[in-house]
């Protein structure tokens, strides 16, 4: 991608600016990263807790360029065939079928087998040619004449022999395909990966990636993510639920509340025309938060005090 | 400034921050990018290039704040905290005479001395010397600037232990031209000048200054590699020789080697055999081509995971190794996820729960608390017999540490032989020295009959290597 077509991107200031004017708040440390990974054309490799907004953040970068978002979602037993590209083996047979008769009149008056296979070379490798390639994501991103945003989701679940075909997509945007050669990339894609840290990522794609670690936001940024993702809800009880979510952050869960789910809260206590907190209201729509039934008994104990504090900070 | 971000990078490597040349291309480009005009912005930059987990980025941030240190060095005589208000502007370089108006502490304190001076010829020559004129000025830019280039001079950067801050101090000192000052003291106190005392309490300033610059540049260049030192010959001293003040940092060694066998060997975690042509599947994915197999779909041979059994002798003499090779297999469960762990010394008890249920120091401290005393080997192979014999089998590794002196008591050899002849493979380690093996009291060498292997382990270098080996061997 050039940075000419792109003046959305021409400073950081104008990153956070139009972040924001998607509903997405971001730290300057996010915006940062967005922006060199721009300039230098490097991957970012964006790790942190669920929820905190990793895959947002290329959506919303896909949205604020007006590119298509090219998504691949790894999982176990990932492989090239259905990340890279696989012959349209169906289409190939088809075609031999039907062009069989061509073929026949092709070959007419060949003396003996050496002549024929000589005559079939003359016309190439036309059933592994592009026609018959079906381009998977990876691919696809590569085809993008305007760029595009591609975004590998989850990379640690995938195996470590997937990891190894990223490299060469990493580092130089192009692929090898054995029976075609090198297709690079029409327009270098922006590329983002995302980790929940389930394993450790390969030294290997680290060093050729940024790598952004976004934690939990701070009280102020989530109250200006709720702000934005649900404008309706009176100022007092915003800066009581965030520091609610704040607090239970705090504690030894299963699964910490992440900040989609401070959201869904906010819009359920609006649907409850909820003004303020208190100990029965979160008890009812605690369920909402925590997805553990150990962490909603383990929190009811403290419920009242926690409620106190959120209430009186 | 590239030459700086290099040698910034080569404080992370000292620090165990993997830089390679490539990520320092990348860091170059970054600063090049964003500027070095705005400092949070460019450590924000940097941190993302250099910086690959979150560890690493507390480290990273730590040394960028040191070694970006921009603060000058103050020289202001005045012994107030405001010494330590930093917003102060720094008085502009070539406005010398100026500067000492600033603050009216100092432009007072000088004149004493400059009236002392008058009719005191040693005095006279003292302030006309420049180190000093800049120090009585507090011209900071001037002395920091100096500063750095008498400690370029005399090879600070290359500073490895901190027994040698004394001595760089010194030199700084000296290439600063400190002998004016120090000569003048001594020529005032055998005058018994009353100006003696603020000459001093110049010469202390300075002294104080130089010592805070090389204590930051030791902290910057040298304390990774006396760390690393450390590290070296802790991984190299017997284990129950260590004293107790460095055992959270043999922890923090076992960890970092159990890391680093971790990244080697889990790479081969899926067992890629070929088995049986699975032939229902060949045949469906044949159909859209006509029932033509293009491809062929193999089943899997699913390997038994590996078990192992961890047998340790917590008595007085070996528990201090048993407490190592008890941390290091259990940092190890990422590779290895089925150890049990067996704990004796006169009779003998499954500890797994410990671990699971205790972080693993607190689970050894327990283990060491409820099994310890005196040793019978014979009487715990036989509760281990009754305990787990008939889980061994041919997946099953156990490893056995102790130093096999049975107190003259029944060895139960026929025990280790069941053992030996059920399981994969038995290791012994032992932690006395090979040529000390069945003397006195020792039944190693009739136990090493029943083994398929036996060691001698009495350090971490030596632990390492054998639960590599071990490693390769169950994969």
């Amino acid at each position: 991608m050039q940075s000419q077509d792109f003046p959305q991107l021409a400073s950081i200031e104008q990153i956070e600016q139009g972040f924001e004017s998607f509903g997405y708040i971001c730290s300057r440390k996010i915006a940062t990263s967005v922006f060199l990974a721009f300039a230098l054309r490097k991957p970012i490799l964006v790790e942190g807790p669920p929820g905190v907004g990793k895959t947002e953040l290329a959506k919303t970068t896909a949205m604020l360029l007006d590119t298509p978002l090219i998504r691949l979602q790894c999982y176990e037993g990932l492989d090239e065939a259905k990340a890279l590209y696989e012959w349209k083996y169906g289409k190939q047979l088809l075609y031999t079928q039907v062009l069989k008769e061509k073929l026949g009149d092709l070959l007419q008056g060949a003396q003996g087998l050496a002549e024929s296979v000589e005559r079939l070379h003359q016309f190439g490798d036309i059933f592994y040619s592009e026609d018959f390639l079906e381009p998977r994501p990876l691919l696809k991103a590569m085809q993008q004449e305007k760029g595009a945003i591609l975004l590998i989701d989850e990379v640690d679940k995938s195996d470590y022999e997937f990891e190894s075909l990223l490299l060469e997509i990493l580092s130089d945007y192009q692929i090898s395909i054995p029976e075609i050669g090198t297709i690079k990339a029409r327009t270098t894609p922006m590329v983002f990966l995302t980790s929940n840290n389930s394993r450790e990522i390969s030294d290997a794609l680290k060093r050729r990636c940024l790598h952004l670690y976004i934690p939990f936001p701070t009280v102020e940024l989530e109250e200006r993510i709720i702000l934005s993702r649900v404008p309706d809800v009176d100022a007092r009880l915003r800066h009581q639920l965030v520091e609610f979510v704040h607090s239970l952050r705090q504690l030894d869960l299963k699964k910490v509340p992440a900040i989609s789910e401070t959201i869904d809260w906010a819009r359920s206590l609006l649907l409850m025309h909820a003004d303020q907190l208190d100990e029965d209201l979160v008890r009812t729509t605690l369920n909402v938060l925590l997805k553990f039934e150990d962490d909603i008994e383990s929190t009811d104990a403290d419920l009242r005090i926690m409620v106190r504090d959120s209430a009186s900070a | 400034m590239h030459s700086n971000l290099v040698s910034f990078i080569q404080v992370l490597r000292s620090r165990d921050v993997r830089v390679s040349p490539a990520e320092s291309l990348d860091a170059v480009d970054v600063a090049a990018t964003l500027g070095y005009s705005n400092r949070s912005l460019l450590r924000d930059g940097l941190a993302m290039t250099l910086a690959k987990t979150p560890e690493e980025e507390v480290i990273f941030l730590q040394c960028f704040d040191r070694f970006f240190h921009c603060e000058l060095a103050d020289f202001n005589p005045a012994d107030s905290p405001q010494t330590t208000d930093q917003d102060e502007p720094p008085p502009a370089p070539g406005s010398g005479g100026d500067a000492q108006a600033q603050d009216g502490d100092p432009g007072d304190e000088v004149s004493p001395l400059e009236i002392a001076a008058r009719d005191n010829p040693i005095l006279q020559s003292l302030l006309q010397s420049p180190l000093m004129q800049s120090l009585v000025q507090n011209d900071r830019n001037e002395l920091t600037v100096a500063m750095t280039q008498a400690a370029e001079q005399v090879g600070l950067q290359q500073i490895q232990m901190f027994t040698q801050k004394g001595q760089f101090t010194r030199k700084i000192l000296d290439a600063l031209g400190e002998e004016h000052i120090r000569n003048a003291v001594i020529a005032l106190e055998r005058a018994g000048d009353p100006a003696l005392v603020e000459v001093q309490r110049y010469r202390d300033i300075l002294r104080e200054q130089v010592r805070d610059y090389v204590e930051r540049e030791y902290l910057l260049h040298a304390e990774g590699k006396t760390r690393q030192f450390m590290d070296e010959i802790l991984s190299k001293t017997r284990l129950n020789n260590i004293e107790h003040m460095y055992l959270h940092k043999v922890h923090e060694l076992v960890r970092k080697m159990a890391k680093k066998l971790i990244s080697r060997h889990s790479r081969k975690r899926r067992h890629l055999k070929r088995g049986q042509l699975n032939m229902a599947k060949t045949m469906r994915k044949g159909i859209p081509t006509d029932g033509v197999m293009f491809n062929t779909y193999w089943r899997q041979v699913r390997k038994e995971k590996p078990q192992i059994l961890a047998i340790c002798d917590v008595s007085g003499s070996v528990a201090a190794y048993a407490k190592f090779l008890l941390l290091f297999l259990h940092s190890l469960q990422d590779v290895l996820p089925k150890v049990r762990s067996f704990a004796f010394s006169n009779h003998l008890g499954e500890v797994s729960e410990y671990f699971n249920d205790y972080p693993v120091e607190k689970a050894i401290e327990l283990v060491n608390w409820k099994y310890g005393g005196a040793t019978d080997y014979g009487n715990s192979l036989m509760d281990f017999a009754k305990l787990a014999l008939d889980d061994i089998n041919s997946n099953t590794t156990v490893i056995i540490l102790g130093d096999a002196r049975n107190n003259n008591g029944d060895p139960k050899l026929e025990i280790m032989q069941s053992i030996y002849q059920r399981s994969r493979q038995v290791i012994w380690l032992n932690p006395e020295l090979r040529r000390s093996w069945g003397t006195g009291d020792s039944e190693m060498l009739r136990y090493q009959s029943a083994c398929h292997f036996t060691a001698e382990c009495n350090n971490l270098k030596q632990l390492e290597r054998i639960v590599d080996q071990l490693l390769k061997s169950i994969e």
